[in-house]
């Protein structure tokens, strides 16, 4: 029963990885960019909801007003950072998406306080569901469901719709889709809209789950979710959700069993290494 | 180079004017603590409590006539930041130094202004080595060893339990804390019944709760900074362990009730700060800082506010020009009323005082026990 409850653990924090690495893997997939500053939106994410829980009482609209802010602020990034340096090395990018990352970190403690904000009222924290011997509560259960039903949707949407069509097409080659009448540069926008949603989305739950907003809660997730798209193999969609639920495993057993050899954040940069070694392409290399 | 020679000159035309107003230039004392970065929640607690214990002494009619000023800076946490911080505020010409931060940066430049002759008092900083350093170097708090032996006889004489699941952050601060613990648990007759460590940056301990559950300890012993304590005991009360929690002067800040709620009820820690206390400097300090900051008192603040007030006590008696004087000077400091305790350095620069057992009741911190054990909690002399 103790090793269910384990793997259980782990599948929430796996899907807790996923609504943030999609993201990467979507940006990385479409433009090159090794977008850290995706941490950012998450911890944006995080605060406006908090505002937003504690003015009004209302979790979904919570939720919803973060999920749109964060979509906002994600594009936005586009657009003033990425965009005017796209003709340049991955590298340039990437640095100048820590110095988003690094930059935001001090501007969220200047205007929101060093000491971190918490939720006046945690409802979904308190109410506990048992599942067979293994309690959960309604956030951990809310981070299962929202990762199952969004990544679903966005499923969908990629294979059902021409605006899916579209992205696909732009992914695999721009030139050519942008020949057939595609807006390349719509679909960079839509692209950073999803991947900011979902991570704006991940950041009020994981502000839940901790009952602590504060303003460097994206460091670790940054560079975690870059060990998650490697390990996925860079651009590979499934490849990335399995990689975060195994990480997210991984991680709870090892807290548990390896806790005095390994911290628990060096955890995923072993598993990546071990698995690069086995799979050079990542978990899922070669099936994309 | 410009704005120096003005304000030679201004000086100069001062002197010049009128001889008594020379009396008037501050005192000044370097201070560094984290104020940006992950603990810039504590620093920003420690200068606070700096600017507080200064505002005071200057009311006060300053130190010997003479205002004092806090020159400050951040380390940001990290040993690398200040190494170059302590040799600029050597270079500034600053004749006392107070650490308002973590051991990390506190050790680092312990050398530094050891090997400077500089005196250097360490607010709560709690790693063995940092007075090690030599006989310029000082420290007001706990170390965490003798912390954790506290909690040990919390746990066995007051509590009367026997089986403790310890929760250990894997820094210094943390592994000092459980090593005491651990040291001193058989004297207690306590069972260790297992023991998780976790990392500075976790905040999700689900896999540390169903253990907790299996191991069902009747005691849990938790190490670790309000931001990792808060949520680590509001998932242990929502996983349903209903254990009593022991934790450390780390939780002793509003901060921790404000995350962990209703969970944090019952919590019972080790600290400096009585929120009830009847010292008069104790009683002073919580007052006048609730009323400057409209927030609570925290254990940090109070152990800054008190090293900064050792060190205008030895500028008082050594006067602001001597280093080697103002090291006799913090040497010899002997019953100190401050705001964490009546003061007393041994031969190696620590104190000896009573330590401070607070339980959270209806949201607040209250009094729960004092443990004078000069045996039990006698820092070490070497």
């Amino acid at each position: 029963m103790f090793y269910v409850e384990l793997l259980v653990i782990g599948l929430v924090w796996g899907c807790m990885y996923a609504l943030m690495a999609l993201g990467l893997t979507l940006v990385y997939g479409l433009l090159r960019i090794l977008h850290i500053a995706q941490a950012t939106v998450f911890t944006f994410g995080a605060y406006i909801g908090l505002l937003v829980a504690n003015r009004t009482d209302s979790l979904p609209l919570a939720f919803v007003v973060a999920a749109l802010a964060a979509g906002v602020l994600g594009p936005l990034i586009y657009r003033l950072v990425y965009e005017p340096i796209l003709d340049q090395p991955p590298f340039v990018p990437l640095i100048a998406s820590i110095g988003v990352l690094v930059a935001m970190e001090d501007g969220f403690r200047l205007i929101f306080g060093p000491y971190g904000l918490s939720f006046e009222n945690n409802p979904w924290f308190t109410t506990t569901l048992a599942f067979g011997g293994i309690t959960l509560n309604l956030v951990q259960v809310w981070m299962v469901a929202a990762a199952v039903l969004l990544l679903s949707a966005f499923a969908l949407f990629v294979v059902r719709t021409r605006a899916g069509v579209a992205w696909r097409a732009t992914v695999s080659d721009p030139v050519i889709a942008q020949n057939f009448g595609v807006s390349v540069v719509r679909v960079r926008y839509l692209n950073f809209f999803v991947a900011s949603v979902l991570a704006g989305i991940g950041g009020v739950l994981v502000g839940l789950l901790n009952n602590l907003v504060e303003p460097s809660m994206g460091s670790v997730i940054s560079y975690k979710g870059l060990a998650i798209i490697v390990l996925g193999g860079l651009g590979n969609v499934p490849g990335t959700l399995v990689a975060s639920l195994a990480l997210g495993v991984v991680e709870s057993f090892g807290s548990v069993f390896l806790d005095k050899v390994l911290d628990r954040d060096a955890m995923a940069f072993l598993f990546l290494i071990v698995v690069l070694m086995v799979r050079p392409k990542g978990l899922l290399g070669g099936a994309h | 180079m410009k704005l120096k020679l003005l304000a030679a000159a201004a000086f100069a035309a001062g002197v010049l004017a009128a001889p008594a107003s020379a009396q008037q230039t501050p005192i000044r004392i370097g201070f560094h603590a984290p104020l940006t970065g992950f603990a810039a929640s504590d620093g920003k607690s420690s200068l606070n409590g700096a600017q507080l214990a200064v505002e005071q002494i200057n009311a006060d009619g300053g130190v010997n006539g003479r205002p004092l000023e806090l020159v400050v800076e951040d380390d940001q946490a990290k040993p690398d930041q200040a190494v170059p911080l302590a040799n600029k505020f050597i270079g500034d010409g600053l004749k006392i130094v107070v650490s308002g931060s973590y051991s990390g940066p506190t050790r680092a430049a312990a050398g530094v202004f050891q090997a400077a002759k500089i005196p250097y008092v360490a607010g709560y900083a709690i790693h063995p080595d940092i007075t090690r350093a030599g006989d310029y170097v000082f420290r007001t708090s706990f170390m965490g060893e003798v912390q954790g032996k506290a909690a040990a006889k919390v746990v066995g004489d007051l509590l009367k339990k026997k089986r403790v699941t310890l929760i250990t952050l894997n820094n210094d601060f943390g592994q000092a804390l459980s090593a005491g613990f651990k040291e001193v648990a058989d004297k207690f007759g306590l069972e260790i019944v297992s023991e998780y460590t976790y990392a500075m940056g976790d905040r999700q301990f689900g896999s540390i709760v169903a253990s907790v559950k299996r191991d069902n300890p009747e005691v849990l012993y938790v190490s670790g900074y309000f931001f990792n304590g808060g949520p680590l005991v509001a998932q242990l009360r929502a996983g349903g362990v209903q254990a009593q929690i022991v934790g450390t002067e780390g939780f002793d800040t509003d901060n921790f009730i404000a995350i962990a709620k209703n969970a944090a009820e019952g919590v019972i820690i080790t600290t400096s700060l009585d929120r009830e206390s009847k010292l008069p400097a104790m009683r002073k300090f919580i007052e006048d800082y609730e009323a400057k900051y409209k927030v609570g008192a925290d254990m940090v603040a109070a152990s800054t506010h008190s090293a900064v007030s050792v060190a205008a006590a030895a500028l008082a008696k050594a006067g602001p020009d001597d280093t080697a004087k103002l090291r006799d000077a913090l040497a010899a400091t002997k019953d100190l009323p401050t705001a964490v305790g009546t003061l007393t350095f041994n031969e190696l620069g620590e104190v000896n005082k009573a330590g401070q057992i607070q339980v959270i009741r209806d949201g607040k911190f209250h009094h729960f026990a004092t443990i004078d054990d000069p045996e039990l909690l006698a820092a070490p002399t070497k």
